[in-house]
């Protein structure tokens, strides 16, 4: 089994939290309960900002990155919160992501033939933890970037994780330098 | 109040939002992502922070008014809060997590409960100046104007 091109926000596991149906079958943001911001007025502003400075749409920035080709991520993270922003960060990168909660479920993912550029992967995970989903990911012949994006400070945890074949060890929060580089990287900007 | 001095407004309170630690830049990163095909980013990415963080406090006070204090339950809880408030820039709570996981590994039941406290201040604290940012900024839209960078 390949990955169909509309990637959904899939986890093997039984239970969704509820605030995954946030995202919509494309695994993008939907509105959410979130007070949105008016729409209309939203687009009359960008007709009309006669604000009288030179407020202008932002500026390229070093920060961004654009994708030459089709780039696929797996986030595995038991944080709702956690899992859900990794996901738009990726996707707002131009990636197509999908997720899951647990290792367990990441590990039945890629045994079922799934395959993905990058994962990112946190070392508490419910059922079964990142360091041992790592080692079996590993064992199966996936050698796609991993990233360890973990809360877990330590150079013990370090070693661990590393040892288990994730190919950096990433404190939370993942940000632009460590991420963009390995971006260019995996689509061949180097 | 005219569309200049809201924007200056802005500017002057989300200043003063990263001077005071309350915002690193974490939250920064996300701003840069918001765009016109993910307009709403961070609107609903903190929405989602801020309820993600209140199952994580209730689930705090739940676990420390027990008879008999399950210390690794609270520690990873205190985990998730300090993982996904770092992720969205939110330092000072970042900060305070990691206070609260020393005593927990400590099995300290009077430092967790004051830490607690204090994690749930500062939780209220970014919550509420995250909220009043976000009402300039729609204050400043509903005028017509832009946000400034």
């Amino acid at each position: 089994m390949t990955l169909s091109r509309e990637s959904h926000t899939s986890t093997s596991n039984s239970i969704l939290p509820q605030s995954a149906n946030l995202l919509t079958e494309n695994g993008k943001f939907k509105k959410s309960m979130a007070s949105a911001l008016p729409s209309g007025d939203q687009g009359a502003a960008e007709a009309n900002s006669g604000n009288g400075g030179q407020m202008q749409k932002k500026p390229f920035t070093f920060n961004e990155i654009v994708l030459r080709n089709r780039l696929t991520a797996l986030v595995v993270d038991g944080d709702n919160f956690c899992r859900l922003l990794e996901q738009g960060i990726l996707q707002a990168y131009g990636l197509e992501t999908q997720s899951v909660n647990n290792g367990d479920a990441a590990v039945e993912l890629i045994a079922s033939g799934a395959k993905f550029d990058l994962i990112l992967i946190d070392m508490l995970l419910p059922i079964l933890d990142g360091v041992e989903a790592t080692r079996r990911i590993r064992a199966m012949g996936m050698r796609c970037k991993m990233l360890g994006v973990t809360a877990c400070s330590g150079e013990r945890e370090r070693q661990a994780f590393l040892a288990a074949g994730v190919d950096m060890f990433v404190e939370k929060p993942l940000g632009p330098e460590i991420l963009i580089p390995v971006l260019r990287e995996l689509d061949g900007q180097v | 109040m005219d569309l200049v001095k809201l924007q200056r407004q802005l500017v002057d309170y989300r200043d003063s939002l990263y001077h005071e630690c309350f915002l690193d830049e974490q939250f920064t990163q996300l701003q840069e992502l918001q765009d016109e095909n993910n307009p709403d980013f961070v609107v609903e990415v903190v929405s989602l922070f801020f309820e993600d963080s209140e199952r994580l406090l209730n689930e705090l006070t739940k676990a420390l008014e027990q008879q008999s204090i399950d210390f690794k339950r609270v520690d990873a809880h205190v985990h998730q809060l300090k993982g996904s408030s770092s992720s969205i820039g939110a330092q000072r709570v970042q900060k305070s997590c990691i206070a609260f996981r020393n005593y927990c590994e400590e099995q300290n039941v009077e430092g967790c409960l004051t830490c607690l406290q204090l994690v749930r201040q500062e939780y209220y604290l970014v919550k509420s100046k995250l909220e009043a940012l976000f009402k300039l900024e729609q204050q400043i839209l509903s005028a017509g104007g832009s946000i400034p960078i």
